[in-house]
């Protein structure tokens, strides 16, 4: 636990950021969330400068083998390393502080080793040629290697990093929250917020490590015995039927897609924490937690199975009952959606709002969540599958909902912020990010929807065959206000100032 | 206007806007008012607030059910059933997709008669998508190595004109260079 606060202080810059407060007693449950966060932030850097180098490369017409390496290496840093590291940190601190149990041990430990070890070979095996796009396309990768693409060394490589990555989010993880949520002994010096499993800011937590655990361990299997063949350890004769691609493909969106429902899940279950915290009348109280927890219930339930519309286009391999059974789970989900909305809204109106970066974070977040789910289940509609699968469209469905769910988690940061450092962050430059993220990730969510609509196809390296530069044009613009955004973030950390002594949490 | 709806991406573009704008004017009204203008508790009555609850949920659900089920005629897989059901003749065009160009058994088809296209991958995952002249995506199909069976669609073109085909599964190095052209011809008979 103190070697995580002493590599914080070894951290150039962000070590500043993130330097832990050891005067509250309370370092068990922020060292090492402290350190997950930090690192996430190094890795947002780097996939920033990734996803600028995409139009770029495609403006100045440059190799277009750098346009797939951008494309891959900028998914794999966003949506692993950054997104989810930057989920745990802050989940497990608050799981710590609303049960009153340490993040301490080997697991912790383990947790952040795993993640980050795993996406740097990643990255290593990307810059070695492995492009195989985020979700891996399988059996790309093996092809790629037959027909001289990239190198068995780079597979190997890269392999071994998902390994260790779906490892992390599909055992460590969630053993962690069930660890935490059912077992240990409660420190009353550690419980910040007390909070119950009928809580809706606990439910979330802990039926987000269950879908993961659940959801994944098929893809763990498969991925296990694929790269055990590929190590040598066991005769790829006897791995066949891992390696069908309707296998792979299948345990691959059972998870990736629920991976993409439990955070969502889990960041639900944190705005509806902290929503009431901001409530004007002190109330501290949802309109209805019932209601609250009936969205997540929903949610869950209709997201297990709305993974088939991956497959929509695979007909009739993939029988048509099955593509609309993935078509109504997915509106499902919208329904879990819509009694968030109630829940949030009314709860507002009831009470009034005390507005601070934090807050607005978060529901500039939801409100990009909501945006962005209305174009989910606009493309899970058989009919409309059709036209965008494998668009454009499909890429700003997955950028705004990382986005959506990192804003709201940075907002949720910004809240938890002083009790893990000591520090409360620069209000006017949390107001500018806001603002700056906004608008950024609302144009590119829109560019990238409306080039989904006009035919511009995702993961493609010529965005001038068909004429769409322009949208590629207004995503480099669009991307560097994020950009500009993120940075603000960066500021409004680095520029936080020490609390008053006498400060409670 | 249902046919715009959804046979177009831009259909798609307009449905999202239909559902995201009303809910972010409202959401954006409810904080500004609640934070700005009067933030004290609301004299509302529960038994509002309940009323609102209720119609809130219900519009949603018939906003879902409605969208799917005037769906259904436009799915190509319905069309696809009715094509079949309706005893026409059937143009049939098989295709195979390989790194990274197709094979198709014949690029010329009539317009206003069904073209049953069956396709396959020889090695990773493909895709087979028609482009219209003017640039929509007419349809997509996903060609996924190793299954017995084809992926497979029927589609009925209105004029003719060069269709291009493009590969929207990410398929490796030359994945943007993976295209072909269809041609549609007008039907004389």
């Amino acid at each position: 636990m103190l070697s995580a606060t002493t590599i914080i202080q070894k951290i150039p810059l962000f070590g500043g950021m993130f330097s832990v407060d050891r005067s509250t007693g309370l370092e068990e449950i922020n060292s090492w969330p402290a350190l997950m966060i930090l690192t996430s932030f190094i890795w947002l850097a780097v996939a920033g400068l990734l996803g600028v180098a995409m139009p770029l490369v495609q403006l100045l017409g440059i190799n277009t083998n750098l346009f797939y390496m951008s494309l891959t290496a900028h998914g794999a840093a966003l949506a692993f390393p950054f997104v989810f590291q930057l989920m745990i940190g802050v989940g497990l601190h608050r799981l710590g502080s609303c049960v009153g149990k340490p993040i301490t041990g080997p697991i912790p430990a383990l947790i952040y080793i795993f993640m980050n070890l795993g996406a740097a070979l990643l990255t290593v095996a990307i810059l070695m040629g492995l492009n195989i796009s985020l979700v891996t396309m399988f059996p790309l990768p093996v092809v790629g290697v037959m027909t001289g693409q990239w190198s068995m060394n780079a597979l190997i490589i890269g392999f071994s990093g998902i390994a260790l990555v779906l490892i992390t989010m599909i055992v460590l993880y969630p053993v962690q929250v069930i660890r935490m949520s059912f077992f240990e002994e409660r420190r009353e010096d550690l419980l910040l917020s007390e909070r119950s499993l009928k809580d809706p800011g606990m439910l979330g937590m802990v039926l987000s490590a269950l879908v993961l655990l659940v959801a994944g361990i098929p893809l763990l299997i498969v991925a296990s015995a694929i790269l055990g063949a590929l190590y040598g350890i066991i005769p790829m004769a006897a791995i066949g039927w891992a390696t069908k691609p309707v296998v792979f493909q299948f345990v691959f969106f059972i998870f990736a897609h629920n991976l993409m429902e439990a955070m969502a899940l889990m960041v639900i279950s944190a705005v509806y924490a902290t929503l009431p915290l901001y409530l004007a009348d002190g109330t501290r109280k949802l309109y209805s937690d019932k209601l609250a927890n009936l969205a997540l219930w929903i949610l869950l339930l209709t997201s297990v199975t709305s993974f088939l519309h991956h497959f929509i286009t695979l007909f009739p391999n993939m029988p048509a009952y099955m593509a609309y059974h993935g078509n109504i789970m997915s509106f499902g989900t919208g329904v879990g959606a819509a009694l968030s909305i109630f829940t949030i809204l009314a709860t507002v109106w009831k009470h009034g709002l005390r507005m601070a970066p934090g807050l607005a974070a978060i529901l500039v977040g939801f409100v990009l969540y909501i945006l962005d789910g209305a174009s989910a289940v606009v493309t899970s509609n058989v009919a409309w599958a059709y036209q965008l699968h494998g668009t454009m469209w499909q890429s700003g469905h997955t950028m705004t909902v990382l986005v959506s769910m990192s804003l709201m988690w940075m907002g949720v940061l910004y809240h938890h912020y002083p009790v893990i450092t000591g520090r409360e962050i620069d209000e006017k430059l949390g107001n500018l990010f806001v603002k700056f993220c906004s608008v950024g990730v609302i144009g590119a969510a829109l560019v990238m929807l409306a080039g989904g609509s006009a035919g511009m196809p995702r993961r493609f390296a010529d965005w001038g065959q068909g004429g769409w530069m322009g949208y590629g044009n207004l995503i480099l613009i669009f991307g560097l206000i994020i950009g500009i955004a993120y940075i603000i973030y960066a500021m409004s950390l680095i520029k936080s100032r020490n609390l008053p002594a006498a400060t409670n949490y | 206007m249902l046919d715009f709806l959804y046979l177009n991406g831009w259909g798609a573009f307009v449905m999202v806007l239909l559902m995201a704008v009303p809910f972010a004017v409202v959401f954006t009204y409810v904080i500004h008012k609640k934070t700005v203008v009067d933030q004290g508790p609301a004299a509302t009555l529960p038994d509002k607030i309940s009323q609102i609850e209720i119609g809130w949920i219900a519009l949603v659900l018939v906003v879902f059910v409605g969208v799917n089920l005037y769906s259904i005629s436009y799915m190509p897989t319905a069309r696809t059933a009715n094509a079949l059901a309706s005893g026409q003749d059937i143009q049939q065009v098989d295709l195979t997709a390989r790194s990274w160009s197709y094979e198709i058994s014949n690029r010329t088809v009539k317009a206003g008669t069904p073209v049953r296209f069956s396709g396959k991958s020889a090695d990773t995952m493909h895709g087979f998508a028609i482009y219209h002249p003017d640039g929509d995506v007419l349809f997509t199909m996903m060609l996924m190595p190793g299954l017995e069976g084809s992926t497979s669609i029927i589609h009925t073109f209105d004029e003719p004109g060069i269709y291009t085909i493009r590969c929207l599964e990410y398929c490796g190095l030359a994945h943007h260079a993976m295209r072909d052209q269809l041609t549609v011809v007008q039907n004389d008979g």
